[in-house]
């Protein structure tokens, strides 16, 4: 493992579910810092949340 | 839902010797997917396993899946004996691995790392390239769209300056 070269190896599978990769988001988040990126991720967990709660209330379901 | 800051500020206070690596390191490196749990590997040495074991027992590990009940103790005994476990714990789901395919140990690992400072503590997480190199190891169809986006986000930060 140390020392092993980035393979360029292109996978031909991966590749086609690359082009469903939406690029203005990750650009987006390129710009950002670590710190920014994981907190955007909590911000994305605690909407997560919200609307959940939001949904059970909506339709009565515990 | 898990408590990323918690769970691994459990482990820098308890001084363990881990790698994030996962859906966590994939933001840390810029993926815009969820993720639902921490994965790390750990330095299978007999004083990092007490640490580990010492750092989660106030949350109460469990093997994630497994009927209640079990007599599972995740102390120095099972984690000397066993390598990989997927946790739940109080504080949400935790994967704790000894070894990774495609990657190895945290030996192994370890010059294939960024320092990065996230939910407040410094820790090392794996660098985007073993990250992808490990994902594809795994050869799980779940993880192909995960690997399609690091390596978007590879040829972004690659012809787009972005560190």
């Amino acid at each position: 493992m140390p020392g092993t070269p980035v393979e360029p190896w292109v996978d031909p599978v991966i590749e086609v579910y690359k082009r469903d990769v939406d690029r203005t988001l990750l650009r987006e988040s390129l710009r950002w810092s670590v710190e920014q990126r994981v907190e955007a991720l909590k911000e994305m967990q605690r909407a997560s949340i919200e609307l959940q709660r939001a949904m059970r209330e909506a339709t009565g379901r515990s | 839902m898990t408590d990323f800051d918690g769970l691994l500020r459990l482990l820098s206070q308890g001084q363990v010797e881990y790698i994030l690596i996962g859906g966590l390191a994939a933001t840390a490196h810029g993926s815009a997917r969820f993720t639902h749990d921490v994965d790390v590997v750990y330095r299978r040495t007999p004083a990092n396993i007490a640490r580990l074991a010492q750092a989660l027992q106030s949350v109460s590990p469990y093997l994630r899946g497994a009927p209640p009940g079990l007599p599972f103790r995740f102390d120095e005994a099972t984690i000397a004996h066993g390598l990989n476990f997927t946790l739940t714990t109080s504080l949400g789901a935790l994967d704790v691995l000894g070894e990774v395919v495609g990657g190895g140990s945290y030996d192994d690992l370890t010059s294939h790392c960024v320092r990065i400072v996230a939910f407040g503590v410094e820790c090392l997480c794996l660098d985007l390239n073993t990250l992808i190199r490990v994902k594809r190891a795994a050869g799980r169809p779940k993880d192909f769209e995960a690997i399609a986006e690091l390596e978007v986000l590879r040829e972004e930060k690659d012809a787009g300056g972005f560190s």
